[in-house]
């Protein structure tokens, strides 16, 4: 009889812990929607993938605040794969064992593409990575616009500033070879020489990457170099006291990023971005709205403003609401599919993937920043 | 820019904390014939702990000396409690508990500094030296100096002080030396420190440069240890192969590229290592 107490009190504890533990309020009587999200909240892309993760856990605390999806709270599970192509198998894996229902990934290049054949067969899964670019077979969907997309922005901008020879570095990863082989398609194309270097991931001096591309002809240098470790990046170039505007990737026009250079800032800090970052470049007034009503809520929920990476994990959490609220069962993963490839997603900037194409954004969604005065403005061409 | 002349001065920086790095773990495995794989930890410690009291409104000179006697503590620290007590167990193991070390010390200072890289300002300001092409940032420069000095100094403290001749001999044969007078835990402690210290010294010079974060220590204490195996775990050679090493990495990344760095630099280690071994196979002597 005492055990029989005994195990009885063990399992209310038991229940008890998992409602708390879970995030989800112990209240709700459906079952909750398993989301599960992979992204590095340690390691070099963890400027990437904490500022992700915080946007969707707000998204889940916002849907869940407001009633839920169809009666049902949401449940995001996070799985933190550290850039790790091997760690990020093992989260899809142990996230579809947990009754993951879409997936998100935030991380990078290598670890998302290590994912993919996981899913051959879904369910849906969405990345903001501009170096992935899915077959329109796949059940992958990439919300930002593509790698070469953004350096075709880019260009339009060194035309537009009539520079004809840039520098290039781009680091030894798996996103450092594409960045590779889109400027290597690309510029050459677009009549401007470049001069490429390849940096380390691991590298803690990029001076003489600097050195190699710094030519007098150069103009401007881009970094296609994502994460923290990009800093050493801006830090080298203060060190050489370079006057070139430095052009940094699309993945590190973030607070974070700001604060980790902000005593090595470069004469002219340029960025790839989103037009999303600054909403006056915004045609559509609901696309601004939706950006400002955002920034809002992101400042009630965390006391700071919102950034590039925020708006990035705003398009996937948009495009998971959308599904959920308005699509098929998730358990009909290519239902799921046909309807993402047929529906425009609305989200600060609308998402259209097609049968043809699973990237939802192009190059009219990208534009080329300027850091100045605290924040993120349209970049004046090079003097 | 001129990329020979830049290869060579990022080379000497970077080669003046590996100076710094091998000669530390030369001096605590002299007297403990252990090689410290936490050696680099004292490096990650020290910079974190200075750019965080530097952000907290600290005085940088405050800053910087207590993040040096917090890496020299650490060291201490490690070989009181963990490997001293231990002395008599297999060399082996004891390299194994300072793996460990390392490992638990990097989760510790994630926990405590966070995931982000962290730097504080340079201890001299001032735009960087222009010579014969290349570019040098003064603090690099003070770093190249402060690393040679440094390797003067401990290389004079060593072979023509006391302390030195009793560390030689502790390292040599523990037990005769205690025969002999020498406060043969005293000689282990004052190593630790000292080691700890040039850990410390490393990153209050670099870390203005170069950011540091909680996974800097053990990447640190692999290229000290290529530098110290390079020169036999002797100090003053230590310092020469640090600076060396420096070099020909830079030489390897700037002609051969970033790719080729790695593979490169290894390949001359087992290269090295094996040179070594046949010279221990054959006492030094020429193979008959």
């Amino acid at each position: 009889m005492k055990t029989r107490k005994r195990l009885g009190a063990l399992l209310a504890q038991t229940a008890w812990v998992v409602a708390i533990g879970s995030g989800v309020p112990a209240a709700w009587a459906a079952d909750p929607i398993n989301i599960g999200m992979i992204a590095p909240t340690t390691g070099v892309m963890a400027t990437v993938g904490q500022r992700q993760l915080a946007t969707a856990q707000w998204w889940e605390g916002e849907v869940n605040g407001k009633g839920g999806i169809k009666g049902r709270p949401v449940r995001l599970i996070h799985c933190n794969d550290e850039a790790n192509p091997e760690k990020a198998v093992s989260c899809v894996r142990d996230l579809l064992a947990r009754g993951s229902v879409l997936l998100i990934n935030s991380s990078v290049t290598g670890p998302i593409r290590a994912t993919m054949p996981l899913i051959r067969n879904g369910p849906v899964m969405v990345t903001p990575s501009p170096n992935v670019m899915p077959e329109p077979s796949s059940y992958v969907f990439q919300t930002s616009p593509s790698d070469m997309d953004l350096t075709r922005a880019l260009v339009e901008y060194l035309h537009r500033s009539k520079v004809d020879s840039i520098g290039v570095i781009a680091a030894t990863d798996a996103s450092g070879e594409l960045g590779v082989n889109t400027v290597k398609t690309l510029l050459p194309a677009s009549s401007i020489k470049f001069h490429l270097a390849r940096i380390d991931l691991r590298a803690t001096d990029a001076s003489i990457q600097l050195a190699q591309v710094a030519k007098s002809d150069v103009r401007l240098i881009y970094s296609t170099y994502s994460g923290g470790g990009a800093a050493t990046v801006v830090k080298s170039f203060n060190n050489l006291g370079l006057e070139q505007p430095l052009v940094v990737s699309y993945a590190n026009l973030s607070d974070q990023f700001i604060a980790l250079i902000r005593n090595d800032m470069p004469r002219r800090l340029l960025g790839l971005g989103l037009k999303g970052v600054v909403p006056e470049l915004l045609a559509d007034p609901a696309e601004r709205e939706r950006v400002a009503y955002f920034a809002r809520a992101w400042q009630q929920a965390k006391g700071d403003s919102i950034d590039q990476l925020n708006l990035n994990a705003l398009t996937l959490v948009d495009t998971i609401e959308a599904i959920l609220r308005n699509g098929p069962d998730t358990a009909d993963a290519a239902a799921v599919k046909a309807w993402l490839e047929k529906t425009p997603v609305r989200s600060f900037q609308t998402l259209r993937f097609s049968p043809q194409s699973h990237i939802g954004m192009n190059e009219s969604h990208a534009a080329i920043l300027e850091y100045k005065g605290g924040r993120w403005v349209p970049a004046p061409p090079v003097q | 820019m001129n990329l020979f002349t830049q290869s060579i001065y990022s080379g000497l920086t970077s080669g003046a904390v590996y100076a710094l790095l091998a000669m530390g773990l030369v001096i605590a495995f002299r007297t403990t014939r252990v090689v410290n794989l936490a050696h680099g930890e004292s490096y990650a410690v020290a910079g974190l702990v200075i750019a965080m009291l530097d952000r907290a409104g600290l005085p940088l000179a405050l800053a910087l000396g207590s993040g040096v006697l917090i890496a020299m503590a650490y060291l201490w620290a490690m070989d009181r409690v963990l490997l001293r007590p231990r002395s008599s167990w297999p060399v082996a193991s004891l390299i194994l508990i300072t793996l460990g070390m390392a490992f638990l010390t990097r989760g510790v200072l994630l926990v405590v500094a966070g995931v982000d890289p962290l730097s504080f300002p340079r201890l001299v300001a001032g735009p960087p030296l222009r010579w014969a092409g290349g570019i040098l940032p003064r603090q690099a420069l003070l770093l190249i100096v402060t690393s040679i000095v440094a390797a003067v100094a401990v290389a004079v403290f060593l072979g023509r002080t006391r302390f030195g001749r009793q560390l030689r001999a502790t390292a040599e044969h523990p037990d005769a030396a205690q025969l002999m007078g020498v406060n043969v835990a005293a000689t282990r402690a004052a190593a630790f420190l000292l080691a700890g210290g040039l850990g410390g010294l490393a990153a209050a010079l670099l870390v203005p440069l170069v950011p540091v974060d909680f996974q800097t220590g053990l990447g640190m204490t692999l290229r000290g240890f290529i530098a110290a195996a390079l020169a036999g775990m002797v100090p003053g050679a230590a310092v020469l192969c640090g600076f060396i090493l420096g070099l020909f990495e830079a030489f390897v990344t700037s002609y051969g590229g970033a790719l080729a760095s790695d593979p490169v630099v290894f390949v001359v280690l087992i290269v090295a290592a094996l040179w070594r071994s046949r010279s221990i196979r054959f006492e030094g002597r020429a193979r008959a």
